[in-house]
C-alpha cells in the first residue's frame, strides 16, 4: 500500500503545474504515508527505516532549495536583483520554460520540507506516548 | 427560562434573514464580469464629443487632464474592444512607475450619454498573461510559486517553524 500512497503523492507533487494539487499537499500525503507505516508496524522500525538526522537534514534541505533559487536568481539577473524571478535561470533559452520549470523545483522543494516537518511532528508526539507509557508500567511493578 | 428557546429561534431566523440579505449583493462565484473581479470604477464624463476621438484611437485633451486631476496615468493608446459598439481599452506606456511592458489598463464604457472610466482589476492580467508569461497551465499554481513566490517562500518557513518549536519542546531525551 505505501509505494502505491508515495507514487499518487509524487503524481500530485509533479501535476501541480497542470492540474490540482501542489507541494503542500503532495507533501503531507508523502508524509502520511510513512506515518501509516509507523501505526501499522512499529515506531523503532518506523526510525530505524528514516533515521532522525535524514529527516532533520530533509527538512531544512527543502527550505534551502527555495532560498537558493531566489539568490541563484538575483546572481543570474545580474544587477537587477529579481529575487524568485525564475526566467533568469539557465535551464533552457526561452525565458517562459525557466519559469515553469522553477515552478516546478519550487514545488518539489515545499514537498520536501513539508513531509519531513510532518514525520517529525509526528515521531516527537509518538516517542514521548511511548515513554510515558514504559514509564507508567514500571510504577505498576 | 421557558422562552428561551422561542427567543434563540427568532434570533436565528433574524440572523438568516440577514445573511440571506447580505447575500443578495455578492456576485455570482466565479463570474469573469462581476466588478470586483473585472473592475474599479474611477468616474465618469459627458460623452458628447468624445466619443469619436476615441473611436479613431485619439485620446481626447479633457480626458486627459481628468486622468491626471486625479492622480492617474494618464493612457498612451485606446483601442475599441473587439465587437463592442461604445466599449474602449486604453494602455498605460511602457516605463510607466511598476510597468515595464505596456499594459492594458482602464477600460472606458459609454453608458446613456455618459462615459464610465474604469480601471481594470489585477486579476484581469493575472488570468489573460499570467500562461503566457510563466508557461504553466494552472492558475492557482502559477499565483502561489512565481507571482506570490516570496509569500509561499514564507509559508514553508512557517511550516518549518512549527516542527522546529516540536523538537524544541518535546524532544528532550528523558531531561527536563
Amino acid at each position: 500500500m505505501i509505494p502505491f500512497i508515495q507514487l499518487f503523492s509524487l503524481y500530485v507533487i509533479i501535476h501541480g503545474a497542470s492540474g490540482p494539487g501542489g507541494g503542500f499537499q503532495g507533501g503531507v500525503v508523502f508524509g502520511a504515508s510513512f506515518i501509516l507505516y509507523v501505526v501499522a508496524f512499529d515506531i523503532t522500525r518506523g526510525r530505524r527505516r528514516l533515521p532522525e538526522s535524514v529527516n532533520t537534514v530533509l527538512s531544512s534541505l527543502g527550505l534551502y532549495i527555495y532560498a537558493g533559487l531566489g539568490l541563484l536568481c538575483i546572481i543570474l539577473s545580474s544587477g537587477v536583483a529579481q529575487y524568485l524571478n525564475y526566467g533568469f535561470l539557465p535551464f533552457t533559452a526561452h525565458f517562459e520554460e525557466n519559469r515553469a520549470l522553477g515552478i516546478e523545483l519550487v514545488e518539489m522543494a515545499i514537498g520536501i520540507t513539508v513531509m519531513a516537518i510532518m514525520i517529525s511532528i509526528f515521531f516527537d508526539l509518538a516517542w514521548k506516548e511511548e515513554n510515558r507509557e514504559r514509564r507508567g508500567r514500571q510504577g505498576l511493578k | 427560562m421557558k422562552g428561551l428557546p422561542t427567543i434563540a429561534l427568532i434570533l436565528i431566523s433574524l440572523l438568516c434573514a440577514l445573511f440571506i440579505y447580505v447575500a443578495e449583493d455578492i456576485p455570482v462565484f466565479g463570474d469573469p464580469n462581476s466588478p470586483p473581479i473585472k473592475y474599479v470604477k474611477l468616474f465618469s464624463i459627458g460623452a458628447d464629443v468624445l466619443e469619436d476621438p476615441l473611436n479613431w484611437s485619439v485620446i481626447p485633451n479633457n480626458l486627459m487632464d481628468e486622468f491626471e486631476k486625479r492622480g492617474f496615468a494618464g493612457p498612451s493608446r485606446v483601442e475599441r474592444v473587439t465587437g463592442m459598439e461604445g466599449e474602449w481599452n486604453a494602455f498605460i506606456p511602457k516605463e510607466e512607475v511598476h510597468y515595464s511592458k505596456e499594459e492594458k489598463y482602464y477600460w472606458i464604457k459609454k453608458e446613456g450619454d455618459q462615459l464610465n472610466v474604469y480601471r481594470y482589476a489585477f486579476v484581469v492580467r493575472w488570468i489573460e498573461k499570467g500562461q503566457q508569461e510563466t508557461g504553466t497551465p494552472n492558475m492557482v499554481t502559477y499565483g502561489l510559486a512565481d507571482y506570490r513566490g516570496y509569500d509561499t517562500l514564507g509559508e514553508t518557513a512557517v511550516i518549518f517553524t512549527a516542527g522546529v518549536c516540536v523538537i524544541l519542546l518535546l524532544r528532550r531525551r528523558g531531561k527536563l
